[in-house]
């Protein structure tokens, strides 16, 4: 494989970890909404929708940005991808339709007092099931069970990719932001409020946790290949850093450590992932089909590494200056405050 | 239902739904841009005010089309897989480059919307012009795929496949230029001309507020201005069409035979069987005129053309003039406006004015719809004109039932929209609370 694929592997990956860091935060929010529990429950969700609110349309740009890679860069695993994954695909864009329409509705206040239960189920359903049936589709690339004959996809529209590991794999998918969102929410919310998205990153941290762990077993029995694959030193070591910075999240949380358990936390993200794509790696499709084999001619995928540094130039301080912006006190209808833009003031 | 028609009945109703909320994604912008300079030169807040009273509207619109552009990008390889495969790393480019674009107006109109309190006012206004800039550079790249599925270039084919791919030349087809121009003014006219008929029916339910006084001369200031501007830019992309696809242009024209000096026809049906024209208005040699800027220049007829690879007239023909008198009713109550205004007549109280541009204004989206009819329809039965036909393009998947589900997301989407541009706010956004638990 020529570095120019591995470069443009590379940044499906990062978009990929992107779209769960980010976007997935905003799922997480849908999640959360519907779990909110105690006293507080109406602040949690009020905390959550405000923090969404400026940032949720730039996370799911990400999505865009793979798929848009996927297409230029490896267009005949594009082909296959879409072929295979029609319906999960499918079911996952209605969530988006579904979760961006529930969230303006939401957003614009034009509602009745009785209707909000319902937008708001509309949301957290939506959030729930987009991320699940992303992580399916992801985890499909990994089961080793697509099968393209003379470049033919073979296999059921509706059978092939619902197996026990894609199911957990969606699971994960879903536990991935689950996980995520309280993290972030700790850093922007002060005393009984922090200290219930902090229970909630617990649980997250453990459910993700477990469920991560239950995958190994049922590759074994159920994506035999993917497993051979995963305990390959080389993936070893993403799987080993995942489960490290895992462990330490719980760890910092418990002692109240939120700026660094937050970054450790996108860590675990970025390695859970990573650890995913490089037990495939060669391959998009496991056993089937190589980035090599996937990928367009030298010259197409040239131009998107010489453009690449221009995009990013202009992406990444507007990026910063967004997150920097909307960071601090989730309601952007609030200034900020000193607080907000000193990391070592004490909120307590 | 045969999934080839259900492919191309989704993805045809998927774009008819999304190009709507890009004319506003595209319009407003530069709506926002114009009006807070104006604010700042001026000094007078009204502008300001007007900017901000469009934000809740234009997150509203945005949205939508950020989540329907997503079924959209995502549709390109569900419903045409193999078309994607083939034609990915030649219209990879363009889509790549707006994926940052697309990035850079979300971060700024995000910034933009929510920001008031957060940014110094200054920065407030500098975040139009990347908003501005970004959303035309997306248009521009977007229509760079469109227009190389009209007129490919940059690879070779051997056995169907492409080989010698040339990216940089694939995204300066020679459809790209005309195109693009065309397609972004259409859709700033489209929006100027919705939202001027927004503040036409204000106005006419006598609520003569500043803001609405101001929002109409605005509105009706951009599209008034673009409108001319259609035309030369429809010239451009007509005489372009003329030269490198004369399949569309002997559809959008109706013409059945290759003709000398060839008519233009003004409505119209073609018979197909008997190969006649009839009802039509024909304007002896103006077709040759316009298309080759020669009164006697040969126009390539449909008989030009295998009978299976031609374009169907009666779909393209009668679309093409729907544009077309789109563009001339827009210009008659954009014309009507600024000659009162400039006779110094009062336009504000003038209730058959007012009506009249009422009328008018929803002619652009109309005529937005007419024109990517056009060019679709008159591409067919190519996806990539020459080089791949749509049905080999297509999923060997069952499509029917994405067609429905769609629909109904479709249907949701524009009824929940309705409702929620329709009814007055009544409660602020989000719910106030006291927010001492934040701190």
């Amino acid at each position: 494989m020529s570095m120019l694929e591995n470069l443009c592997a590379l940044l499906v990956l990062i978009g990929m970890i992107m779209y769960a860091a980010f976007a997935g935060a905003d799922f997480g929010g849908g999640l959360w909404t519907a779990l909110a529990s105690g006293p507080r429950a109406h602040k949690q969700r009020e905390g959550l929708f405000h923090a969404i609110g400026p940032v949720w349309e730039t996370n799911h740009v990400w999505l865009i940005f793979v798929v848009v890679v996927l297409f230029s860069c490896f267009p005949r695993g594009f082909e296959v991808l879409c072929i295979a994954m029609l319906v999960p695909l499918v079911f996952a864009l209605v969530g988006i339709n579904f979760r961006g329409a529930a969230f303006i509705f939401r957003h614009s206040g034009k509602y009745k007092r009785a209707e909000l239960p319902v937008i708001e189920a509309i949301f957290s359903i939506s959030s729930i099931l987009t991320p699940f049936f992303l992580g399916m589709a992801v985890s499909y690339t990994g089961a080793g069970h697509i099968r393209i004959v003379n470049g033919q996809v073979q296999g059921g529209l509706w059978s092939a990719w619902v197996t026990p590991f894609t199911v957990v794999g969606g699971l994960i998918g879903l536990a991935i932001c689950a996980y995520i969102t309280p993290f972030y929410m700790t850093m922007r919310t002060d005393g009984g409020l922090r200290e219930d998205f902090r229970k909630h990153a617990l649980t997250g941290a453990v459910v993700l946790g477990i469920l991560t762990s239950m995958e190994i077993p049922i590759a074994m029995l159920n994506a035999p290949l993917f497993f051979e694959r995963l305990v390959r030193p080389f993936t070893l070591l993403f799987v080993g850093l995942a489960v490290i910075c895992g462990i330490n999240t719980l760890i910092l949380l418990w002692r109240k450590v939120y700026r660094m358990a937050q970054l450790l936390a996108d860590v675990t993200i970025a390695s859970t992932i990573t650890g995913f794509a490089a037990a495939l790696y060669p391959d998009m499709f496991l056993g089937q089909l190589t980035y090599a084999g996937a990928a367009a001619p030298a010259s197409t995928l040239i131009a998107v590494m010489i453009t690449l540094p221009i995009g990013a130039a202009l992406l990444v301080p507007s990026l910063y200056f967004l997150y920097k912006t909307f960071g601090g006190n989730p309601n952007p209808e609030l200034p900020l405050t000193k607080c907000d833009r000193d990391t070592k003031c004490d909120r307590a | 239902m045969d999934h080839l028609l259900a492919a191309r009945a989704l993805m045809g109703i998927s774009l008819g739904f999304h190009i709507i909320y890009v004319a506003f994604g595209i319009g407003f912008p530069l709506l926002l841009l114009i009006s807070e300079c104006l604010a700042l030169k001026t000094e007078n807040e009204v502008y300001h005010k007007l900017a901000r009273s469009w934000t809740r509207t234009m997150t509203v619109l945005f949205a939508i089309g950020a989540v329907s552009g997503t079924i959209l990008s995502f549709e390109l390889g569900l419903l045409w897989p193999v078309f994607m495969g083939f034609g990915g790393p030649m219209i990879g480019l363009p889509f790549w480059l707006e994926g940052f674009a697309f990035f850079i107006e979300a971060i700024f109109l995000a910034l933009y919307v929510y920001g008031e309190k957060r940014l110094s006012r200054r920065a407030l206004v500098l975040t139009t012009i990347p908003i501005a800039i970004s959303s035309v550079a997306s248009a521009v790249f977007v229509i760079s795929a469109n227009g190389w599925m009209n007129t490919p270039a940059g690879f070779d084919l051997l056995n169907g496949n492409p080989f010698n791919v040339r990216p940089w030349q694939a995204m300066a087809n020679e459809s790209w230029l005309s195109e693009a121009i065309h397609g972004t003014l259409a859709t700033c006219v489209a929006s100027s001309f919705a939202i001027a008929g927004i503040y036409a029916y204000h106005l006419l339910k006598k609520r003569l507020t500043a803001e609405n006084k101001l929002g109409l001369s605005l509105a009706l200031a951009v599209g008034g201005i673009l409108v001319p501007l259609m035309l030369v830019s429809g010239d451009l992309a007509a005489t372009r069409a003329a030269r490198n696809q004369p399949a569309k242009l002997a559809a959008m024209e109706a013409v059945p035979e290759t003709t000398m000096g060839a008519p233009l026809v003004i409505g119209g049906w073609l018979d197909q069987r008997t190969n006649q024209l009839r009802y039509g208005i024909l304007i002896p040699k103006a077709l040759s005129l316009l298309a080759f800027h020669d009164p006697n220049a040969t126009v390539l007829g449909l008989n030009a053309f295998p009978p299976g690879l031609r374009p169907n007239p009666n779909i393209v023909h009668p679309f093409f003039d729907l544009m077309i008198m789109s563009f001339f009713i827009m210009l008659a109550s954009a014309g009507l406006f600024w000659i009162a205004r400039w006779k110094r007549k009062e336009v504000f109280t003038n209730r058959p004015l007012l009506i009249a541009i009422l009328i008018s204004s929803p002619f652009g989206l109309l005529a937005q719809e007419f024109g990517w009819f056009v060019t679709e329809f008159g591409r067919q039965p190519w996806i990539t004109r020459g080089a791949m036909l749509v049905a080999q393009g297509v999923t060997p998947r069952p499509i029917g039932w994405v067609l429905i589900i769609f629909v109904i997301v479709y249907i949701a989407l524009t009824v929940g929209l309705l409702r929620l541009l329709y009814t007055p706010s009544t409660i602020k956004s989000g719910i106030p609370e006291r927010e001492e638990n934040y701190r």
